[in-house]
């Protein structure tokens, strides 16, 4: 009960509205209406929308955040919201269903009985502690034990089954938190990134962010072979249709083979945190073979390609970052050569161009590495999709309890029984019975109805 | 992607009739009930058992050439077998509702779902041909994900047909008519309570749904949500139901608002299962087909 005082401070007004189911309902909806925008213009392709809607429409897209629509202020706002209202409708309702819980209602007066729907009466020979004994055993037998109370001269059996169903709504609201929680700690700790590694080649950077920053993985993936398998139509040829597509890729660790596996679709490799997913593929694709050595030869020399695509990269530890920003077959006459920048901290990234030719041109860079490209071949690349998401098995909890949580509110009840014995004229004893359930009160009525012919069939 | 290996087996014949049968079913029950005649109506209902066995035999036979053909894999894969599938799920449903509510009504608002989801899959499900899966759709994942969804999307099917019977009867009660068809419904707050019972059947299954979904896209390709439009879409479904569920239990949100978001959540559902095929970009393989 609200009273009215405490209902008109402001204070108050704003939870009661935090806590409404109204609003919650209302959230719902808004977020079920919002999401429709972000299918409709396609997320991340303003480019696409220019040529269907006009430039004031455009203008108004770009100032709601319509191409990154689920990562905008307001529908983060909305979510916010939705939290917020969650939150607060179960701090608010949770400790008075712990009361009840905690609490039962063990008494079973006549003003009580008179509200369930479900009741008997009738009037038996014998002693009360003779009926207090049947009643329990008989209770015991075909619903749950009951709890005994005396008040007064009166006995009252109270016997309940489900109450865990009373949590099922708050299992299912808190999967919601975890959700939340799991994807925005993937979200700030996590990362994604796509990498398109040549048969042969190794890697330790991969490219995260649509390649404008290499995430250093913390070891070596290096791609040993990739095989793609197609269907055949009915003559034997192959379709064109890839049936299958696998990558054999190998972790190495200061040098060592950690970890070989062969991965296809839906079969990825993790190593530390790291998935690996095969995810696409490039075959016969030009790349620029390069060749790393140290200054003054103290390892042996590595290659690697860059492969002809935007934002290409690749990051040596201790070097830097190389950037592919340009090819040409025939540059200055001198045969192929291709732009390059280094990226490293603290240091302005120059452009500069390597001709195959001039293997030492790169020393005057005055670095501890020495970069030269070898030759532009063909190479096949396994398409990796790499993600690290520390949130994820929060994510998962999120999901398992959801469901459980949903299948407890849905499908459980909590039944309640209660029974009142009470001394009557003439050494005889009146017996009381009613029955409550919170959910599937038809298949609890039929129940009710059975123990109370037993109860009702018990003689003395 | 167009497949380049379409082959269509015998499967299609019993598709084909199942179509037929639930035709003829619809018919037996429209006419069942505004003729008032019970007995034309248990026909229908003699004809959806059929069309339930028919419809069974179809998809297993399916699922036999698919592997005969080389490509075998779960006949829930394609644009035609997920129609299919969802027709199948929607005369089970239905024929479980009718039995345990004794009302022969119902099948005059459900079974027409049903027969024109075949009627589409005919004509439009590119000729039922069964088609090979790319590699990114070999998962078990695929077969705990579609069955999910489809028995949802079947027990939205019944929850809206049933609200459509609820606004006709809530307006009919209000306006104390006793004469006319819709008399024969079952009361407003019984066909209430019926809408929300098949909606507490689908919301599981479309949680469980969207849930092996994210699972599924996680092992394929390392995220379990990425805002695709289908994604998106069974996301828009899922919180109409879930909005519906909380209307149930607010005062004066009850019966009529109750039904309408039934059948908009029931026309969202459409719109991600085909609509989004049919208008929108992104990963699903179905429309393809
Ligand atoms: C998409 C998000 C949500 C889901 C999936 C969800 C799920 C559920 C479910 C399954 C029930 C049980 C319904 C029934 O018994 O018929 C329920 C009840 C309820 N929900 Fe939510 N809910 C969500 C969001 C919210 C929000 C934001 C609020 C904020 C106020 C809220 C407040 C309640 C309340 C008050 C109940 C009734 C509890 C009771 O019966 O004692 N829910 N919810």
């Amino acid at each position: 009960m609200v009273d009215e005082k405490r209902a008109q401070s402001p204070i108050d007004r704003v939870w009661d509205f935090l806590i409404s189911l109204k609003l919650a309902i209302t959230v719902l909806i808004l977020l079920a209406s919002a999401s429709i925008f972000g299918t409709v213009i396609e997320q991340g392709r303003p480019d696409k929308a220019a040529q269907i809607y006009e430039d004031w429409l455009i203008n108004i897209f770009n100032k709601t955040s319509m191409f990154d629509m689920y990562h905008s202020w307001w529908f983060l706002g909305l979510m916010f919201l939705f939290t917020l209202n969650l939150t607060c409708c179960t701090l608010d309702r949770l400790p008075r269903v712990l009361k009840v819980v905690r609490n039962p209602k063990t008494i079973f007066d006549e003003a009580f009985e008179k509200s369930l729907s479900l009741a008997g009466r009738w009037r038996k020979k014998g002693s009360m502690a003779e009926w207090t004994g049947k009643c329990t055993a008989a209770l015991t037998a075909s619903f749950a034990a009951p709890r005994i109370t005396n008040d007064g001269d009166a006995v009252h059996l109270y016997a309940e089954k489900g109450v865990i169903s009373r949590f099922g709504v708050y299992i299912t609201h808190l999967s919601i938190i975890f959700i939340f929680l799991g994807a925005i700690i993937g979200n700030m700790i996590g990362y994604k990134g796509f990498l398109g590694l040549p048969i042969g080649d190794s890697v330790q950077f991969v490219p995260v962010r649509n390649g404008s920053e290499l995430k250093d993985v913390g070891f070596r993936v290096r791609c040993n072979n990739f095989w793609v398998e197609y269907y055949r139509d009915q003559f034997g040829n192959p379709t064109g249709q890839p049936k299958e597509y696998a990558s054999d890729l190998s972790i190495v660790e200061n040098g060592q083979v950690i970890l070989k596996k062969k991965i296809v679709v839906n079969d990825p490799l993790r190593y530390k945190g790291v998935w690996f997913y095969q995810s696409s593929y490039g075959e016969d694709k030009p790349a620029a073979r390069m060749l790393l050595r140290r200054a003054d030869n103290s390892a042996p020399p590595e290659t690697f390609h860059l492969l002809f695509q935007r934002g290409e990269a690749y990051g040596v530890p201790g070097m830097g970052i190389v950037r592919l920003l340009d090819f040409q077959d025939n540059f200055e006459g001198k045969g192929p050569a291709i732009q390059v920048q280094i990226e490293k901290e603290g240091r302005q990234p120059v452009p500069m161009w390597l001709p195959s030719a001039d293997p030492e041109l790169d020393r005057r860079r005055g670095d501890a590495y020495v970069l030269s490209l070898q030759g532009v071949e063909q190479v096949t690349w396994t398409g990796l999709q790499v993600a690290h998401d520390p949130g994820v098995n929060i994510v998962w909890v999120g999901c398992t309890l959801m469901v459980i949580g949903i299948m407890i509110a849905f499908f459980m009840s909590h039944q309640r029984v209660w029974i009142r014995l009470s001394p009557a004229a003439e050494g005889k004893i009146d017996v009381a019975v009613g029955g409550a359930a919170t959910r599937n009160r038809l298949a609890f009525e039929k129940n009710f109805e059975k123990i109370q012919g037993e109860l009702k069939e018990l003689q003395s | 992607m167009e497949p380049t290996v379409a082959n269509i087996g015998y499967n299609i014949y019993f598709f084909d009739f199942t179509m037929i049968l639930l035709g003829i079913a619809s018919v037996a029950y429209l006419v069942g009930l505004y003729g008032d005649k019970p007995s034309i109506s248990r026909v229908g209902t003699w004809i959806c058992v059929l069309a339930a066995l028919s419809s069974f035999v179809a998809l297993g036979l399916r699922w036999v050439e698919s592997y005969q053909m080389g490509i075998g894999r779960i006949p829930v894969t394609n644009l035609y077998e997920s129609l299919v599938f969802f027709a199948w799920s929607v005369i089970l449903f239905h024929l479980f509702v009718e039995r345990k509510y004794e009302s022969l009504v119902f099948g005059a608002f459900v079974i027409p779902i049903a027969f024109v989801t075949m009627l589409f899959a005919h004509f439009y499900g590119g000729g039922g041909a069964i088609t090979p899966l790319n590699p990114a759709l070999q998962s078990y994942w695929l077969h705990a994900h579609v069955i999910t969804c489809f028995v949802g999307y079947a027990a939205f099917a019944v929850s809206a047909g049933i609200a459509v019977m609820y606004l006709l009867k809530a307006r009919s009660e209000a306006a104390k008519q006793t004469t006319g068809v819709i008399c024969m419904f079952p009361a407003a707050k019984a066909l209430d309570e019926l809408v929300y019972r098949a909606i507490i059947w689908g919301f599981p299954f479309l949680t469980a749904g969207i849930i092996t979904g994210a699972a599924w896209a996680n092992y394929a390709w390392g995220t379990y949500w990425s805002w695709d439009p289908k994604e998106t879409w069974s996301l828009i479904v899922w919180l109409v139901y879930a909005a519906f569920l909380h209307a149930r239990i607010t005062r004066g949100w009850h019966g009529r608002r109750a039904a309408i978001l039934s059948i908009v959540g029931f026309l969202s559902t459409i719109m991600c299962y085909l609509g989004v095929n049919l208008f929108l970009a992104g990963l699903h393989s179905y429309g393809g087909g």
